[in-house]
């Protein structure tokens, strides 16, 4: 009843999380990601592409690039138009233009493990293994936003080769970071310097987004309250399950999302586990490999 | 102000509909479509199936198998388990237990332009020739296009156990077998007087028959124009002559593939071109037959 009452409050007064229930105008545009997958990066990025006179800080963020399911529906609606937003929203019709970043599962599974620990929703006795088959199965926090295969084929596979949707991998980024921003631009209907590329990667680093997050990490709405011996930013490198995911996790991800995971250009280190042919993968909208062309 | 005051009230007494903030309880099935794709027939089998005592018509089907954007919060919480709902909504990882009813695309372009004039939403003389953009953009309702929807929910889920994909088609051509294939993804047995019941109960010319006395009892015909009926055809491949065939084309070219690996045969073959048709078939697991 008492929950009944605040929600009903919050909605009266516009202070309830927008999240699915976020207004959306036909000038938006969505950054969207599963959760643990460059979408703060990818923020960082688009904001100082697009903001270039002043820099982006986990204090303007929220202004520039709102998180819908951190802020109400009244901020939201108060956010100068045309709204860029950040989401990690499964499929959602209602989002007119989306850029879509996807993340190799087996690192956003090791980076989810440590986000978890920093939001204390368990602790580090909680082991890694049993956590991989939690998170695999859908029976975690996580899987509000679906699973990651479900996050990532809904919006991949309904939106595929649509004009409107720019799908990006987390790794291509790492990898080229000025041929991604270009695509970027090139989605909003930017003409960039090759200066203005590089400014927006160099105030987007790791390294100022690590500074950043100790100066002003207790006032942001993502990393308030939460464990400080756990960063937000972690690694900010591709590949690390390598080395750190058991072999038993490693076959439990791709027996699962193997057939999501090879044509996008993830490749399978598991015996016989989701095995592709070449000629249809290439013939899927979202097949990363033309990027490579 | 006021408006909110109202709505407000509503939602403390849990008479607002809960839309896409529908509480879900574990043993909830939904029976999901794309508008126009059979929805409404199955919802009328399902619910003579089930409850035969009830005799379902229009006026009780809303409650019988209702729709989160329809009914209020407290009638969902008053409803035996376990709850069939029914919904046109693109994926949603919420809904863990699925029955998902596709229908070949030409024939719900046509459905729906049909219903858009029950519904006022077009004239008569509106030509279908500029209804089918919008259709394929999916700007003619809030549920994405057919393909976004229904590639959402296959990318998604196609393969598994707790979901059960069903052609219309096959529908309307084996009803007893599909109904019994749902009978068993409800876990109830479906002897054949039973299966006969339900179908008879639900036959067209009986949801015709009630819908012409109960249309001001249903949300769905309420307030439409009561010349065209609801339940129009209840048949397949009108498309083939009351479409003319550059729409075909137009639709087999941007959906072709994912058509095809539904099992829809192309009138233009392989034609249909390769931009947003793209569709990963591999990924899901191979083609359905």
């Amino acid at each position: 009843m008492i929950y009944g009452v605040k929600r009903v409050t919050k909605y009266l007064l516009g202070i309830d999380i927008a999240g699915r229930d976020l207004a959306v105008y036909p000038d938006d545009t969505f950054i969207v990601s599963y959760p643990r997958s460059g979408n703060t990066w990818t923020r960082f990025l688009v904001a100082n592409l697009i903001h270039s006179g002043q820099p982006v800080t986990f204090d303007n963020i929220e202004r520039l690039i709102p998180d819908c399911e951190a802020q109400s529906s009244r901020y939201l609606k108060r956010v100068a138009r045309p709204r860029i937003i950040k989401s990690h929203s499964y499929f959602d019709p209602r989002y007119p233009r989306v850029i879509y970043i996807v993340r190799d599962p087996r690192d956003v599974a090791l980076s989810y493990y440590d986000f978890s620990r920093k939001y204390r929703h368990f602790d580090d006795s909680y082991p890694l293994q049993r956590y991989i088959e939690d998170f695999v199965a859908g029976r975690l926090l996580s899987a509000d936003w679906g699973t990651w295969a479900e996050n990532v084929a809904s919006w991949a596979f309904a939106r595929a080769a649509r004009p409107g949707f720019l799908l990006l991998r987390y790794e291509d980024m790492q990898v080229r970071p000025e041929q991604e921003l270009t695509r970027i631009a090139e989605f909003f209907g930017i003409d960039a310097s090759p200066e203005r590329l590089q400014t927006a990667i160099e105030s987007s680093s790791a390294e100022r987004m690590r500074k950043m997050e100790r100066t002003q990490g207790k006032d942001w709405v993502s990393t308030k309250n939460k464990r400080d011996d756990i960063p937000f930013i972690r690694t900010a490198v591709a590949g690390g399950w390598k080395e750190k995911l058991p072999p038993e996790s490693v076959a439990e991800i791709e027996s699962a999302w193997g057939s999501i995971m090879a044509p996008l250009g993830y490749e399978l280190v598991t015996q016989g586990v989701g095995r592709v042919e070449p000629p249809l993968a290439a013939a899927a909208g979202f097949v990363v490999g033309k990027q490579r062309e | 102000m006021i408006r909110y005051l109202v709505e407000g009230i509503k939602r403390a007494c849990g008479l607002h509909s809960p839309g896409r903030n529908l509480a879900i309880l574990p043993d909830d099935i939904f029976l999901v479509s794309y508008p126009k794709s059979g929805n409404t027939w199955a919802r009328f089998l399902i619910a003579n199936f089930l409850y035969p005592g009830q005799h379902p018509d229009w006026g009780n089907i809303d409650r019988l198998i209702p729709a989160p954007e329809v009914m209020s919060k407290r009638d969902f919480e008053k409803m035996p388990r376990p709850r069939v709902i029914r919904t046109h909504d693109a994926f949603n990882p919420r809904y863990k237990q699925v029955i998902y009813i596709v229908r070949d695309p030409r024939d719900v372009a046509l459905s729906q332009y049909h219903h858009h004039r029950k519904r006022k939403l077009i004239e008569d003389n509106h030509p279908f020739e500029s209804f089918l953009p919008r259709f394929l953009a999916g700007e003619t309702n809030v549920h994405g296009s057919w393909k976004q929807n229904v590639a959402s929910w296959l990318a998604a889920r196609n393969g598994d156990p707790k979901f059960l994909l069903l052609r219309y088609e096959d529908m309307l051509l084996d009803t007893p077998r599909e109904l019994s294939r749902i009978g068993g993804f409800l876990g109830v047995e479906a002897t054949p007087e039973r299966l006969s019941m339900a179908i008879e109960h639900s036959s067209p010319k009986e949801m015709r028959r009630l819908e012409q006395v109960q249309a001001d009892d249903c949300g769905l015909t309420k307030g439409t124009r009561q010349d065209l009926p609801f339940v129009r055809t209840a048949k397949s491949g009108n498309w083939r002559s009351d479409m003319p065939e550059s729409s075909v084309a137009a639709i087999e070219t941007a959906w072709g593939s994912l058509m095809q690996f539904l099992g829809y045969e192309l009138a233009f073959g392989d034609q249909a071109g390769p931009v947003e048709s793209a569709f990963p078939v591999s990924a899901m697991g191979g083609p359905l037959r």
